[in-house]
This record gives C-alpha cells, sequence and structure tokens, in this order.
C-alpha cells in the first residue's frame, strides 16, 4: 500500500507545485527583473523542489538545490503537504535578504489559492484560470499516482496499450491530457494530437467545468445537465473519476 | 443529440443499437399491422419489448426456447404475418441455426431477425455469450440477406428497409454504448450498396459494425501522417456491393478489412471472394479475431487486444505502407 503522506507529497511537489510556472506565464506572477533560486524542504530529507528565477523565466525543478537564495523549509512532510493544501503551517525562512526574490513569490502564492474550494471568483478570467490550473493539476496528479506507486492506479494501467485519456473545456478553453501505455504515465498540456483520445471528457464552456472541476458538482449530474459530454468507453471513464475522487481526497482529506 | 462520436450518459440511452432499434420497431409497428414480434425471454435486454408494451396483442414471449420461437416466426410468415424476432447473436446463429437455416431461410420466408450482443460486444459476459462466428454461418445460408450496421442510425434504417426487402434478414447489432458514425438518418442508406465515409488514394479500409468508428478515427490519424485513407462501411456483407470493392481495388490497390468477427468466413473473406473471383491483385490484410475463442473484457479493450480498434488499424496501415508514427517515450518529460 502506497503511503498516504509520500503519495500526497509527491504531487503537491510534482504537480501543485510547477503550477506556479503556469501562473507566472500567465502574467500573474511578480515583475520580471530578479533572478534567484527559492528551494521549498523538508528539514533533514532529500524531499523538495525549487522555484529558478532566470532571465525573466521560472523554472519549477525537484530535488534540493546546491545554493539557494531562499529556502523555505519544513519540519515535517506532513506541514509541506499542508501548506500547500491550505493548512496554516509556518514553515522557517532562511534568506530574508533577498526581499526583492521573496515579493516575487507573494503574487504566485496568492493565485495559487485559487486551487482552495473556498475560492470562487467572480471573474470570467479568473474562473477560467482556476479551471486551467485544477485540469493541468489533476491530470499530472493521475500521473503521480501511478509513479507515486498507488496500488489500483497501477493495476488498471498495467496492461493498457497506448491510450489518451483528455479533458478540454469546449469550444477552444484550457486542455490536458494523460498518456498512458503499458503502465508507464505522463500528463501534458493541451489537446494530444498524435491519436485519437481513448476517452474525451469535454466541459461545455468554462461554467460546466468551472461547476464540476470547481464546485464538486456529480459528474452523473452534470452529463445530466449537459455540462460534460464523454467520448469514449463509460467503464473507463467511470474508473478515472474514481481516481480523480482520491487525488481530491489525498489533497483535502475530511 | 450531439454531433457523431459523443454521448453523455442521459443520450447513452436514445443511441445504443438495440435502444433505437427498440423505438424503430414500434414506429413500424404502426405502420405494418401484420407486424408481430418475438423473443426468448430477452424482450428487456434486446429492446424488442418496447414493441410488446405498445402492441400487447401483436408480442409473444415464448421464454427461454429460442429453437421454438425461430419455429414460430416461420409458422407466422407462412400465415401471412409480417415476424420480427430478436435474441442475442449467439442463440440465433449458433443454438437456432437448425430453426434459423431449415425452417426460415429455406422456404424464403419474410422473418426479419435482430440479433443483439453480436461480436464481443458483451465482452465481460464471458466467451459463451461471445458471437463471433455468425456473419460466417448466416452469410452461408441461401436465401438470407446479412447486415452489420455501423451505429444506431443505421440500425434504424436497416430494420426500416428490411420490412420492405423479400425473403430472411439477419440484422447484427451490439450490446450498447455504440456512438454515432452518422449525424443524421438521411444519408442514403440502401441494402446493397456500401457507404463510402472518407475518400482516399493510398488505401481502404472495408468495415462493418462498430468497426467503422474506428476506421473513421484511423483515417483521420494517418492523415496527419501523410495517408489518404478511403474508409467503406461495408454494411451489407450479402448481397455484397461488389462494385465498390474493385473500385477500391483499382484505385487503391490496397484493401484492409476489419471486423467484430473470426476472420474466418466474415467480412473479411467476403471482400476477399469478390477480389479473387475478379482476377485483380492488390495487398490484401483481413484484420477480425484470428481463429480463436475470444477472451474475456469490455468491449473497449477487447477491441484493441485483438487491434480492431483504431490504434491496431493505425499500427496495420503502418506496416502496410512501411511507415512507423512516431512515438515520444520520455515518460518523465510530463507538465
Amino acid at each position: 500500500m502506497a503511503d498516504k503522506v509520500e503519495l500526497t507529497n509527491r504531487i503537491v511537489l510534482r504537480s501543485v507545485l510547477p503550477l506556479f510556472k503556469v501562473i507566472y506565464e500567465e502574467g500573474k506572477g511578480s515583475s520580471k527583473g530578479v533572478d534567484g533560486i527559492v528551494q521549498f524542504a523538508v528539514k533533514d530529507s532529500d524531499k523538495g523542489a525549487y522555484l529558478e528565477f532566470s532571465g525573466g523565466n521560472l523554472d519549477v525543478k525537484q530535488g534540493i538545490h546546491s545554493n539557494p537564495d531562499v529556502t523555505i523549509s519544513f519540519k515535517s512532510v506532513e506541514d509541506m503537504n499542508g501548506m500547500f493544501t491550505g493548512k496554516t503551517v509556518v514553515p522557517s525562512v532562511k534568506g530574508l535578504s533577498h526581499i526583492r526574490l521573496l515579493l516575487k513569490l507573494v503574487p504566485l502564492f496568492l493565485n495559487l489559492t485559487l486551487l482552495m474550494p473556498n475560492k470562487n471568483p467572480k471573474a470570467p478570467k479568473k474562473r477560467e484560470f482556476k479551471v486551467k490550473l485544477l485540469m493541468y493539476m489533476v491530470t499530472n496528479a493521475l500521473s503521480q499516482l501511478n509513479k507515486g506507486g498507488d496500488e489500483d492506479m497501477m493495476a488498471w494501467i498495467a496492461k493498457m496499450p497506448d491510450r489518451i485519456f483528455q479533458m478540454s473545456v469546449q469550444p477552444e478553453g484550457p486542455a490536458a491530457y494523460l498518456r498512458v501505455k503499458a503502465g508507464k504515465t505522463k500528463s501534458g498540456h493541451g489537446i494530444y494530437t498524435g491519436k485519437a483520445p481513448f476517452i474525451h471528457m469535454m466541459f461545455q464552456g468554462i461554467e460546466g467545468a468551472y461547476a464540476v472541476m470547481a464546485e464538486g458538482k456529480d459528474t452523473v449530474k452534470a452529463m445530466g445537465d449537459g455540462e460534460i459530454r464523454v467520448d469514449g468507453s463509460p467503464e473507463s471513464a467511470g474508473m478515472l473519476g474514481s481516481f480523480m475522487k482520491r487525488i481530491e481526497s489525498l489533497l483535502m482529506p475530511e | 443529440m450531439a454531433e457523431g462520436m459523443t454521448w453523455s450518459i442521459e443520450e447513452a440511452d436514445k443511441l445504443t443499437q438495440a435502444e433505437i432499434y427498440g423505438d424503430v420497431l414500434c414506429q413500424l409497428g404502426d405502420k405494418y399491422p401484420d407486424l408481430v414480434a418475438i423473443t426468448a425471454d430477452l424482450a428487456k435486454s434486446t429492446k424488442i419489448g418496447r414493441f410488446g408494451e405498445k402492441f400487447p396483442d401483436r408480442f409473444f414471449n415464448v421464454g427461454i426456447a429460442e429453437n421454438t420461437m425461430f419455429g414460430m416466426a416461420a409458422g407466422m410468415a407462412q400465415a401471412g404475418l409480417r415476424p420480427v424476432v430478436s435474441t442475442f447473436a449467439v442463440f440465433t446463429a449458433l443454438r437456432s441455426a437448425e430453426q434459423v437455416r431449415t425452417d426460415i431461410c429455406y422456404q424464403n420466408l419474410d422473418v426479419k431477425i435482430i440479433a443483439t450482443h453480436a461480436g464481443i460486444s458483451f465482452g465481460q459476459a464471458g466467451t459463451t455469450h461471445h458471437c463471433t462466428e455468425d456473419i460466417a454461418i448466416t452469410r452461408s445460408f441461401a436465401n438470407m440477406t446479412v447486415i452489420v450496421p455501423a451505429d444506431g442510425i443505421e440500425t434504424g434504417n436497416a430494420v426500416a428497409a428490411a420490412m420492405e426487402w423479400p425473403g430472411p434478414v439477419y440484422i447484427r447489432i451490439g450490446r450498447g454504448f455504440e456512438p454515432h458514425v452518422h449525424t443524421t438518418q438521411d444519408y442514403g442508406f440502401e441494402i446493397g450498396k456500401a457507404e463510402t465515409i472518407n475518400d482516399g488514394n493510398d488505401i481502404t479500409i472495408i468495415c462493418c459494425g462498430v468497426t467503422v468508428l474506428h476506421a473513421v478515427r484511423a483515417a483521420k490519424v494517418l492523415e496527419k501522417e501523410g495517408l489518404s485513407v478511403r474508409v467503406i462501411n461495408m454494411h451489407t456483407i450479402k448481397p455484397i456491393d461488389k462494385d465498390v470493392i474493385l473500385k477500391a481495388v483499382e484505385e487503391t490497390k490496397r484493401i484492409v478489412t476489419v471486423e467484430e468477427h473470426n476472420v474466418f468466413g466474415g467480412l473479411g473473406s467476403a471482400v476477399g471472394e469478390v477480389i479473387v473471383e475478379s482476377g485483380k491483385a492488390c495487398v490484401f490484410k483481413e484484420l477480425g479475431l484470428p481463429d480463436i475463442y475470444s477472451i474475456v473484457g469490455y468491449p473497449e479493450d477487447l477491441y484493441n487486444y485483438y487491434k480492431i480498434d483504431s490504434d491496431g488499424i493505425v499500427e496495420t496501415i503502418s506496416e502496410m505502407m512501411g511507415k512507423e508514427i512516431e512515438e515520444d517515450e520520455d515518460w518523465e518529460d510530463e507538465t
């Protein structure tokens, strides 16, 4: 059985933290111009990821940097998970002298809070952005379930041929996919063009996607209301839905 | 109704071949007062029960007695009625083969048989409920017409057309969740006349039933690789449309047949017979179940396993054309 805390941490580091890059590229990050490394790490462990600001770009990399400018460290894996899933956690911060670098983090974190269930922006652009973040996070987290050792996920895809599980907002909204092949997985942004999707969850407009992804509307009800159309195997779509629920329960335990 | 190849849970009920067949049969019941319907304890599963709800005096459930059912249908046809019979394909073509052959086909009677759950469409029910021999069996019965509709819309058209078609007709449909290939009923369905869904000059896919959708998808994928793929929906296996096959041989020189059936005796064999008889040469490949009893699983997984889905068709055609489809195998590079 995969350790829940470890699996959640894998999702936090590889599915949630990389959303900083999406936020930054959307122009929702702070002004460009300051280079530096911001490390997120669990004390006395090799668990961490860092933000690399360089030449107006931001990259999110896994692991521990040898010489970060700012280090945000947590006492435990549980604390790190808590920080990124909405709990009040006070990490220790090293490198406070890098004020401008720290200031760059503020809008990134503020926008990341959009992921929280209680954040319901009114502006259509913000709502679309929340859907995009959730879609990117969920498709990547599905891949992390496999790579992180979730037995059910691994068993489900172990013998699966090359298949694309696509999500998209119709007609031209955010899109992301999970590719599966014989036990291997990878996620990606946009519409996969190499082959037809095995399952394609098509949300009818941003509001349809928002209702399901952000407000937790029951998928079957949403189908009945015409907010989602599914192209592909209904049994497999059901399985995919159950794994999405599993991700939700990892990140937002009762 | 949504555009082709999409459905929601609510629409699924309206989309399945059997569901549409059930509704169409009710409409035909109004048109033909001599139409009677018979089933063998599968009224609900085959959807023929809808007719029974609307016309209880013209509906007969014989219980689990398929052979009796086909015998009754023959008698009713002899008496001037217009019987429509429904049960699973495996019970029609295998269990009741003798009654269908001797009681119905031998006498060239106007009995219309709608066989559901054909092929591996009920994959999870087990191999005993799969039916991958029925096209071979029924097309070998003299007088029998054999139709394999691509989707629910075509099933509706086939059932309606069968009412005006002389002699026995075997219509082979799946269990459900067959998404639409067609977006309208008015695309010119005609028994014995194949439908060219996608035009192309490099290779031709000749397919029937649920594989038509996969062929259309495969053609789209291959088109991106620069291949021009003709897709022919050969909904009528007997009498087969020889002209469209020979035209494809002449114009594309490469033929792939795809069917949810044993490769022996089905669509591929029927197409092969036409080609061999013509004396024309072409590269020829049959996709179907390779002369084995199918394994158990969900239909989509089985279609993939037997390479009769879009992936399998793409793979086969790529091999036939000597062309590799590029694949990204870096599984760590994800966003």
